[in-house]
């Protein structure tokens, strides 16, 4: 019975992108436009899609600071592109033909100008979501060892713990050593934030459905983070080693600009790597699915319905199929990222040739 | 494209929801989290160590009597291996201590059966000198009817005597 209810309901789900993409494209009547609609999916929004209909959004606060200061105001004022006037100042949504597409803009003397814009667009309201859940699934976790000591926790919690301890033991410790409890803290936040990010984006209904790290401004700033951790709690010797290394001074002469240079374009190239390492990952996840469905339309479009009926079989098995590998991914990415920002803080913790190493 | 070009209100909330999360965390679950973990950790490393201590000296143990079995089972036959020995030794001894004695009773009886033969030897000799005697007596009684062959015959007696003794 159970299994049954389990697969009516993901029947459900994967029927509808299938029912609001048709609806649309009955409307629209002239095909797909399979490049703004996967853009539109992968990109940022001021309000939230809710299943079923593709033109009711749940409101988000817009918080901009404009030429007369700030402006907090909800999204259900922006909406299908009318003007709203909140005091002296006046903002509408970018439109098709506009610099700002998609962004709010103020309209200063007739020219749109993006003002200083801190909304509470769809991904930072998933993002708080995503921390919230992190929050109170950390905190669970920690009430249960303050209450029953070692015992390990069961179900739910228990695969908490065990990812917890995959990646406390399996990568934090074995690669930093020692140094593992300093790092751990952040470590193990930004797994279980991307960990958790990615899961829900592949949610397809509210709470989920934010493509959050396959946002690049995500990935930035917590690769950004981990440079940041990187260096800033670098030992001594990993900046002698970076530019005084410890070789004799005239096998230092002819190559030692180039190898300085090399040595701090690499401080600048590793967290690059992270970034775009998640970004893309998560990223291709999305737009496979959203291409394998998009399949259905554009091709009973071009060859009408029947060949959409039979397109509809093989692109749900292969979204279906996507689905469960990003299921993979996401925590595979979780774990990548996590394991190397261990490696690069664990690089950066260079003891010297005496005293006993604690990394490598 | 913002997908490619980083959105600043994102990376801000992002930055501070991160911060958010990280102080929260850093300060209320992870301590204890860690803790648990590592010394949940430590507990089993302990565990494992005195479990393979146990098996150790389990082993030594069973070693040990073994050992004790074995010295037990050498004693045994040592033991028997002596009482052996005595009882062979006491029958040895019962052996000579009866050889001996018969040996005794033998000697003791050969020193009986002399002399009562050196007895019966005298008496014999008594017996024969007696009847010599009186045979002697008988035929000097009826040889001795003159003085001269009586003194001529005592001499003649006297001699072989003499010589016979």
């Amino acid at each position: 019975m159970n299994r049954l209810l389990y697969i009516f309901i993901l029947s459900l789900v994967a029927l509808f992108p299938a029912d609001a993409f048709a609806s649309e494209a009955e409307q629209g009547g002239s095909g797909v436009d399979a490049k703004e609609i996967i853009f539109e999916h992968l990109g940022d929004g001021y309000g939230w899609e809710v299943p079923f209909n593709h033109h009711v959004r749940i409101p988000l606060p817009v918080i901009v600071n404009g030429s007369d200061g700030w402006h907090v105001f909800s999204s259900a004022h922006l909406q299908h592109g009318e003007a709203y006037t909140d005091g002296s100042a006046t903002f509408v949504i970018g439109g098709e033909d506009s610099d700002y597409k998609g962004k709010v803009v103020e309209i200063v003397n007739g020219q749109e100008v993006r003002p200083f814009d801190i909304s509470i667009t769809k991904n930072v309201c998933a993002l708080f979501i995503t921390v919230a859940l992190v929050f109170g699934l950390m905190m669970w976790l920690a009430s249960f060892y303050r209450r029953n000591g070692m015992k390990a926790p069961r179900r739910g919690l228990g695969a908490i713990e065990a990812l917890l301890t995959f990646v406390y033991d399996g990568v934090i410790k074995s690669i930093l050593g020692p140094d593992g409890r300093r790092f751990a803290p952040y470590l193990l936040t930004v797994f279980f934030l991307i960990f958790f990010m990615n899961i829900l984006g592949l949610i397809v209904v509210f709470p989920g459905g934010a493509n959050l790290t396959g946002n690049v401004a995500v990935t930035l700033t917590l690769a950004t983070l981990t440079f940041l951790v990187t260096n800033v709690l670098a030992t001594k010797h990993y900046w002698l080693e970076m530019f005084w290394p410890d070789v004799p001074v005239w096998l230092k002469f002819p190559l030692f600009p180039i190898m300085q240079l090399i040595e701090v374009f690499g401080m600048f190239t590793k967290p690059a790597a992270l970034t775009v390492r998640l970004f893309a990952n998560m990223m291709g996840g999305h737009m496979i699915v959203l291409v394998l469905t998009l399949l259905i339309f554009i091709f009973s479009g071009l060859f009408g319905a029947g060949v959409g009926a039979g397109t509809t079989v093989i692109s749900m098995a292969f979204s279906i199929f996507m689905l469960l590998l990003d299921c993979l991914v996401s925590f595979i990415q979780a774990y990548v990222f996590t394991m190397l920002s261990t490696i690069f803080i664990s690089l950066a913790q260079v003891h010297g040739h005496h005293e006993p190493q604690a990394a490598h | 494209m913002e997908l490619f070009t980083p959105d600043f209100g994102l990376v801000f909330w992002m930055f501070v929801a991160f911060a958010v999360l990280f102080l929260l965390l850093w300060k209320l679950a992870w301590p204890g989290i860690l803790k648990t973990v590592d010394s949940r950790a430590d507990l089993i490393d302990k565990g494992v160590e005195y479990a393979q201590r146990a098996k150790e000296q389990l082993d030594n143990a069973r070693a040990e009597a073994k050992g004790i079995i074995d010295e037990a089972r050498r004693q045994q036959s040592d033991m028997i291996r002596e009482s052996e020995r005595l009882k062979s030794q006491l029958v040895e001894q019962a052996r000579s201590e009866a050889k001996d004695a018969a040996q005794r009773e033998l000697d003791a009886a050969k020193v009986q059966i002399a002399q009562q033969q050196k007895e019966a030897e005298h008496k014999f000799r008594s017996l024969v000198s007696e009847l010599a005697l009186d045979i002697a007596a008988k035929v000097v009684e009826d040889k001795m009817k003159d003085n001269s062959a009586q003194s001529e015959l005592v001499n003649q007696l006297l001699d072989k005597i003499e010589s016979k003794n």
